[in-house]
């Protein structure tokens, strides 16, 4: 570089005058003087307009003749007219970056009051521009070819313009819009300004012409979240989310939507009609195609270990589909007599309507329904049909709730299992676990008779490693084999005394109980233990005629691991617990239990299991009389049954190791489940592992490899709480009326003493009713099935997955539009508060002959409004909200006021600013209204208010402005009042900013490459921009913008290629440490880093030459051509030295 | 928490139970008020309307003040508080008025740098407490009582910091926290007539009969403000109103400071509660084990 500096230039100086826009304050032969005694300066000329043909001709003819080597043109901002000198220069034959600019009319004529330094300071500018231009390099353009395929970002009215134009030149569209339609607001809309023509009725046309279009793709329902690639090379990825209805197949009967239960506020109408959870969008929808409402999955089905479908059956009690319903339950739920009677179900811990009241009674409902089937079993219960018999056979050792569900599971796949049971009962804990009075035996055997009657073979008195073992199940012809033999065996508590006489063991005195063995209990009982056995044995031991009965547990009731209605219920019964108590010797009189020595507990810290600790009180020891102790500390697994030649995995808790999801043990063929494997859990857990385990058995019967992919499609996966969408209940349902859950009707505690009759009774129909209605319908889809039950095309498909696809595109327009301004963040406007308050939007779905009043204009109590006012610029010229002018709202206001007039008799006033009637035929339409005999305001409403001031007022809404016409406050009573919101950025606007690398405005709106001169294009080549998204505008405009964007896409593609500027940065791979502090900083991410070579890398086709590299390096590597750091400083050097510099001349 | 107390004129004279209360109050939520030394009129009303230069003089040198004791300055008076925020914004923002003003504190050898942040007392009780830490330490709680709070003009706008300005609610959560039934009163941002009483007073009574109507029709049994002029606007005038448009009005109007100390269970004395004009006895008398 230095060398350059040594050499000889012929250094051009064009001083322009501007006409008197440089030479009213610049002398500028003055500066022409000073530039001519700059050395290396060839030539120095003033001229009138240098950007004017002459001008440029006079540059290039003194390239020619007197062979400049170095151009400096000092006039207006290179932002003006770098482009033109460029090319004169280049035209003339030399390198177009040997060149430089100076500006001496924004940077000096413009912003100086004085002629005497602006004339100084232009010297230092064009000094400067000389000393630079000697260290200028000859650079070159650079050119890539360009994709010609193009995405459209946005389907309103700017983005299907664009889209068309661009498709109608042949080339390929991919159009991706948010919503499960095109259309845009112009979709909402009723009539348009000033010539009122229906906007469906000019819409709809494009649209379906889009929808038709073999160029154009449409994504509906899409959303783009990756762009990467550069002008003529994007890659984009754009997320298409299921609809659940698949588009080629609906045919858009409605059908469904008739039999859907789900009501949620209709978004397309403003919210002020309701739309199922299967909906379309609107009727001219395009794509014209059903879709369900998924966004916040039900908590209760997903808790659920199985899935139920919870939401579901409790949509189809409210609208009394029992049979439906019970079907659903049915169709995931092998024993739903058992369930609705003992699970502790996690669906109502997790019901969202608990965080509103109470969660939803959703185990009872369930009850309800079994009860409801069992009136009539032989017209009510639908048997399973069987479609492929198998001959493959499985045997499942064990009958508790995880055989069974395995067993029901496999016979209805066609396969032929058979269960091997120990005892001559069938049901394992279900049987010999839970007592009478919580799952009467009866209702057992009734769900383990209809097993039978599918087929499933039950073997009792038959126990593994007796009767039978492993090795020889395999011999006898069993293909698979699923262990599920529980935890039955009682641990014992470790203390002295346990042995004594009047000791027992929890489990086996239940499952004595349950035997119809004949039981004596002492007169005061005490049971060890704060699980579920601890209470069902106390409760057993109460109703056997204890006098006293104590649970001792040693935490606090918070920690107890029962269920808590078990506990309210123990409580009830008159059983004591004793907490934060911990026994420590079983005491003896002649050898006969007489009581327990125990010791008071306090809660320490928390343990592995997030309860706390409890610590021993020094000192506390004390007594507790008892003549019956019943130790019901926990459950393990009774191994005796292993035979130690199987080699079957056991983990260090006693239980057998299975993969959690497939459940397959360490032997092939072998699998197991239940609380054999998860040590002792609950029924529905034990649901699961059997379900799972019949879905692995099916899948190595048919020899595919076990996976646990299948297993968490059908929803028998891990649950977490990460799984549940999360919402703001108590807003989002904050207008719901509050409700208590029901009250499960029951014994009394009279008629439980002595007895195991159940406690529970049935739920009572209109008590099932109310509860299923308090449901809030969360999901919002409950998963009820019944659209896809109704559908005849078989379209609907609840299990359709959201879909990313990538597109390969040249160029992009960006057409997301606008958002309308919340009236709410106004309390003064009273909008919500008061009925008749309307925002526009909400006054163009009313106006609507598709609307909720059919087109009629009313006010909600069903009455045609007297008076009506119109407030304009609310959320617009106001620095409370936004600024700006929004444009449209004087004309849309006007619009409103004809069709109040045109449809009712009412008065109508427009509260105005100023009236801004500014496109073709507005002005005409302004001056139509005035002569329909509308009422104007001048003055910005300022307030609505019910409170009254006189009689006339009273029933109104008053409105409060100032008329400054009148030159007086007025109070206008009326009957509605329509808040002209503005329009502003979309919400998701500085996401869309982030994707496209692209800028705002201060209005928040997307900003354009040139405010006149570049509308639609950005400082990212190949973005677009179209329609309100670049700023509030009406119809004709956004339509306009749209085609404009289009041509110039057009006119982009059709070159083949672009030109890439030079003027980048570059990093020296020699010199780069790869610290990749610059691959952060770039605005651009226009550096990667060479994962070879450990160096960071400039794309120069995305580098924009922003320097921000070349500033932050640590070690000063990356150089950008043409803003060396010789040619700054020598440029710098050059405007503080500029008189030196003349004088050494 | 220490903060910098500024009464104000009002609060020693007309509004002296607003500063007794003020004080028991901060005293039983742990707040420390260190009075400004030597403080003079915050350049309210007249001043600032007639010549504001010298409003703005008068009131930095009560800014400069603060200034040296380096807390936030607090001050329970709406008009003070509006004016030394108009004069901080001012002394930050106009150079020719930091400079003239400059000069006369000078005179006085004192300077402002703008640095103090000066607040209201409702402000510091809800947002800087809180009512997470206020309701432990309530004795009383105020179930049942219907009151209509009321803001005025000064605290929300146009300089204010800590609510909507047309539509302000810290006292209505506030109140409605500690029990109390905050009935609908939409006039609650409305004039109350101001200084009108004494230069208008046909229009200053019809502004008064509006909130007084509106809180009465809604329900309230009693009135709570945050300001001198409001709370004399609305209880002075009560006779004069119910002869003027043949009303009968009987609502007792009380500060914000004396309710909330009720709640606190401090004794009607040190909330000075008795002294107004509209006697607040079959109101408040509940709380003080008499009956309903």
């Amino acid at each position: 570089m230095s060398d350059l500096k040594n050499n000889t230039h012929k250094i051009g100086v064009y001083v322009c005058d501007c006409g008197s826009n440089i030479a009213g304050m610049v002398d500028v032969p003055e500066v022409v003087k000073f530039a001519s005694t700059l050395p290396n300066v060839a030539i120095a000329r003033e001229h009138k307009y240098m950007c004017s043909d002459p001008g440029q001709d006079t540059i290039k003819k003194d390239i020619k003749e007197l062979g400049l080597t170095r151009v400096v043109v000092s006039s207006c901002s290179p932002l003006m007219h770098e482009p033109t000198f460029r090319n004169a220069v280049q035209d003339a034959g030399l390198n177009q970056y040997l060149f430089q600019m100076a500006n001496i009319r924004e940077q000096c004529s413009w912003v100086t009051e004085d002629r005497i330094k602006a004339t100084e300071k232009a010297k230092k500018l064009v000094a400067a521009a000389v000393e630079r231009v000697i260290l200028h390099e000859p650079l070159k353009l650079k050119e890539v070819a360009v994709n010609p395929n193009v995405l459209v970002v946005g389907g309103g009215i700017a983005g299907i313009e664009a889209a068309l134009q661009i498709a109608n030149s042949g080339k390929k569209v991919y159009l991706v819009e948010k919503s499960p339609s095109i259309g845009g607001h112009m979709a909402q809309l009723d009539k348009t300004f000033p010539t009122l023509d229906c906007s469906a009725c000019i819409l709809t046309p494009k649209m379906v012409q889009v929808g038709r279009h073999p160029n154009i793709e449409l994504m509906s329902y899409s959303e783009v979240t990756d762009v990467s690639g550069f002008v003529g090379n994007f890659k984009v990825k754009v997320k298409k989310k299921s609809k659940f209805v698949e588009q080629e197949k609906c045919k858009a009967c409605g059908d469904c939507e008739k039999e859907c239960p789900v009501e949620r506020d209709d978004e397309y109408e403003m919210k002020m009609k309701k739309r199922k959870a299967i909906y379309r969008y609107f009727p001219q929808a395009v794509p014209n195609t059903f879709l369900i409402d998924k966004t916040e999955r039900p908590p209760c089905k997903i808790t659920c270990p199985i899935e139920q479908d919870a939401s579901g059956y409790t949509a189809l009690i409210a609208q009394k589909k029992y049979q439906q319903a019970i079907d659903l339950v049915r169709k995931k739920n092998p024993l739903p007599i058992v369930c609705s009677r003992v699970c502790y179900h996690p669906c109502e811990t997790a019901c969202r309507r608990g965080d509103l009241d109470e969660p939803i009674s959703i185990c009872h409902l369930k009850r309800f329904l079994v009860d409801w089937e069992m009136e009539k079993p032989e017209e009510r219960y639908k048997k399973p049909e069987i479609k492929n018999e198998r001959e493959e056979k499985v045997a499942i050792i064990g009958s508790g709730p995880a055989g069974l569900a395995c067993a029901y599971d496999l016979r209805l796949l066609g396969y032929q299992p058979t269960i091997f049971e120990e005892l001559d009962v069938v049901g394992g804990m279900l049987h010999t676990g839970i007592p009478e009075y919580r799952l009467p035996k009866k209702l057992l055997k009734k769900e383990i008779d209809r097993m039978k009657d599918l087929g499933i073979k039950i073997k009792t008195n038959t126990k593994i490693g007796k009767n039978f073992t492993l090795g020889n199940l395999k011999k006898q012809g069993f293909d698979a084999v699923f262990i599920a033999t529980g935890a039955h065996k009682g641990l014992k508590m470790k203390i002295p005394g346990e042995e004594l006489a009047g000791v027992f063991d929890g489990v086996e005195f239940l499952r004595e109980v349950s035997l119809g063995k004949k039981m004596e209990v002492g007169k005061r009982v005490a049971v060890i233990g704060g699980g579920n056995t601890a209470v069902d044995v106390a409760r057993t031991v109460w109703r056997l005629g204890a006098d006293e009965v104590n649970i001792v547990y040693r935490r606090t009731i918070k920690e107890m691991p029962a269920a808590a209605h078990e506990i309210e219920e123990t409580q009830k019964e008159g059983i004591k617990i004793t907490y934060l108590t911990a026994p420590l010797e079983i005491i003896q009189k002649n050898g006969k239990v007489s009581g327990i020595k125990c010791i008071k507990m306090k809660l320490g810290e928390p343990d592995s299991s997030g309860r706390r600790r409890p610590v021993p009180v020094e000192g506390s020891e004390h007594e507790i009389k008892s003549d019956m102790v019943i130790a019901a500390v926990s459950q393990a697994p009774d191994l005796s049954f292993m035979d130690p030649s199987l080699q079957l995995k056991v983990s260090k808790w006693e239980t057998l190791e299975t993969d959690p999801l497939t459940m397959v043990t360490n032997q092939e063929g072998v699998f197991a489940g239940g609380d054999l494997v998860t040590g002792p859990a609950t029924v529905v857990e034990a649901l699961a592992c059997g379900k799972r385990a019949a879905i692995s058995i099916d899948r190595y019967l048919n020899n595919l490899p076990l996976d646990s992919k299948p297993i968490i499609e059908a929803g028998l996966g891990r649950k977490s709480k990460d799984d549940i969408p999360k919402i703001d209940v108590k807003e989002k349902y904050k207008d719901k009326p509050r409700k208590p859950r029901m009250q499960i009707p029951g014994l009394s505690i009279k008629e439980r003493a002595g007895n195991f009759k159940e406690v529970e009774l049935s739920i009572p129909e209109k008590l099932a009713l109310e509860e299923a209605s308090r449901c809030l319908q969360c999901g919002p889809c409950v998963e009820c099935f019944e659209c896809v039950r109704v559908c005849e095309a078989k379209a609907v498909n609840h299990s359709l997955a959201d879909q990313t696809v990538e597109l390969d595109v040249g160029a992009v327009v960006i057409a997301t539009g606008f958002d309308t301004y919340d009236p709410v963040l106004a309390p003064q406007y009273g909008y919500k508060k008061y009925d008749n308050v309307l925002t526009s939007m909400e006054f163009e779905r009313l106006s609507h002959a598709g609307g909720v009043t059919g087109g009629r204009i009313l006010l909600k109590n069903g009455k045609e409004p007297e008076s009506v006012a119109i407030l304009h610029c609310i959320g617009s010229r106001d620095e409370n909200a936004n600024e700006y002018c929004s444009r449209v709202c004087c004309m849309y206001s006007l619009k409103f006021a004809h069709l109040v007039k045109e449809k009712t008799p009412a008065k109508v006033y427009e509260l105005y600013i100023d009236m801004r009637s500014f496109g073709k035929g507005y002005e005409e339409f302004y001056k139509r209204l005035m002569h329909e005999g509308v009422l104007f305001v001048r003055g910005k409403g300022a307030e609505i208010t019910d409170v009254v001031e006189n009689e006339e007022e009273k029933g109104k809404l008053i409105v409060k402005c100032e008329d400054t016409l009148l030159g007086f406050v007025r109070r206008i009573p009326v009957d509605m009042v329509i808040l002209s919101t503005g329009l502003q950025p979309q919400k998701d606007v500085a996401e869309v900013t982030r994707l496209f690398t692209i800028q705002r405005s201060r209005d928040g709106f997307f900003l354009e490459k040139h405010p006149k001169l570049a509308p639609v294009a950005t400082a990212t080549d190949g973005v677009f921009l179209a329609g309100a998204c670049q700023g509030p505008k009406d119809i004709p405009d956004s339509v306009a913008q749209g085609a404009g964007a289009a041509a110039n896409v057009i006119a982009m593609i059709d070159k083949g290629v672009v030109s890439i500027e030079p003027i980048v940065s570059y990093i020296d791979p020699e010199k780069c440490a790869g610290c990749k502090l610059c691959l952060t900083l770039c605005p651009y991410n226009a550096i990667e880093f060479n994962q070879e070579k450990k160096v960071s890398q400039v794309q120069e086709a995305l580098c924009k030459g922003c320097g921000t590299c070349v500033a932050s390096c640590p070690s000063g590597v990356p150089i950008q051509y043409g803003f060396r750091d010789e040619q700054i400083l020598a440029e710098i050097e050059g405007a503080l030295e500029s008189e030196t510099l003349a004088v050494n001349k | 928490m220490r903060y910098s107390y500024y009464p104000g004129c009002s609060l020693e004279a007309t509004a002296k139970p607003y500063d007794v209360s003020v004080r028991s109050v901060c005293q039983a939520l742990d707040l420390e008020l260190d009075e400004v030394k030597d403080w003079n009129c915050c350049g309210a009303t007249s001043y600032i309307s007639i010549r504001e230069l010298t409003a703005f003089a008068i009131s930095s040198r009560n800014l400069a003040l603060a200034e040296k004791m380096g807390n936030d300055l607090v001050t329970a008076c709406p008009a003070c508080y509006t004016v030394l925020n108009k004069t901080n914004i001012y002394m930050r923002e106009k150079e020719d008025i930091r400079k003239t003003v400059s000069e006369a504190l000078a005179v006085a050898n004192l300077k402002y740098d703008g640095t103090v942040k000066v607040r209201h007392l409702l402000d510091i009780i809800v947002n800087d407490i809180g009512l997470e830490k206020i309701n432990p330490k309530i004795k009383q709680r105020l179930d049942g009582l219907k009151i209509a709070p009321y803001y005025g003009c000064q605290i929300s706008r146009p300089h204010g910091t800590f609510d909507d300005p047309e539509f302000p609610m810290t006292m209505d959560n506030l109140f409605s926290s500690l029990g109390a039934e905050v009935v609908n009163f939409p006039l609650k941002a409305k004039c109350c007539g101001g200084m009108l009483m004494t230069t208008d007073p046909e229009n200053g009574l019809s502004l008064i009969k509006n909130l007084l109507s509106c809180a009465q029709d809604n329900g309230a049994e009693l009135i709570v403000t945050a300001c001198p002029l409001c709370e004399i606007n609305l209880e002075a005038y009560q006779k004069k109103v119910n002869r003027k448009f043949k009303t009968d009005f009987f609502i007792p109007a009380i500060y914000f400071t004396q309710l909330l100390g009720v709640a606190l269970g401090l004794p009607k004395e040190k909330l000075a509660i008795g002294k107004e004009l509209v006697s607040s006895e079959k109101v408040l008398d509940r709380f003080y084990g008499g009956k309903r």
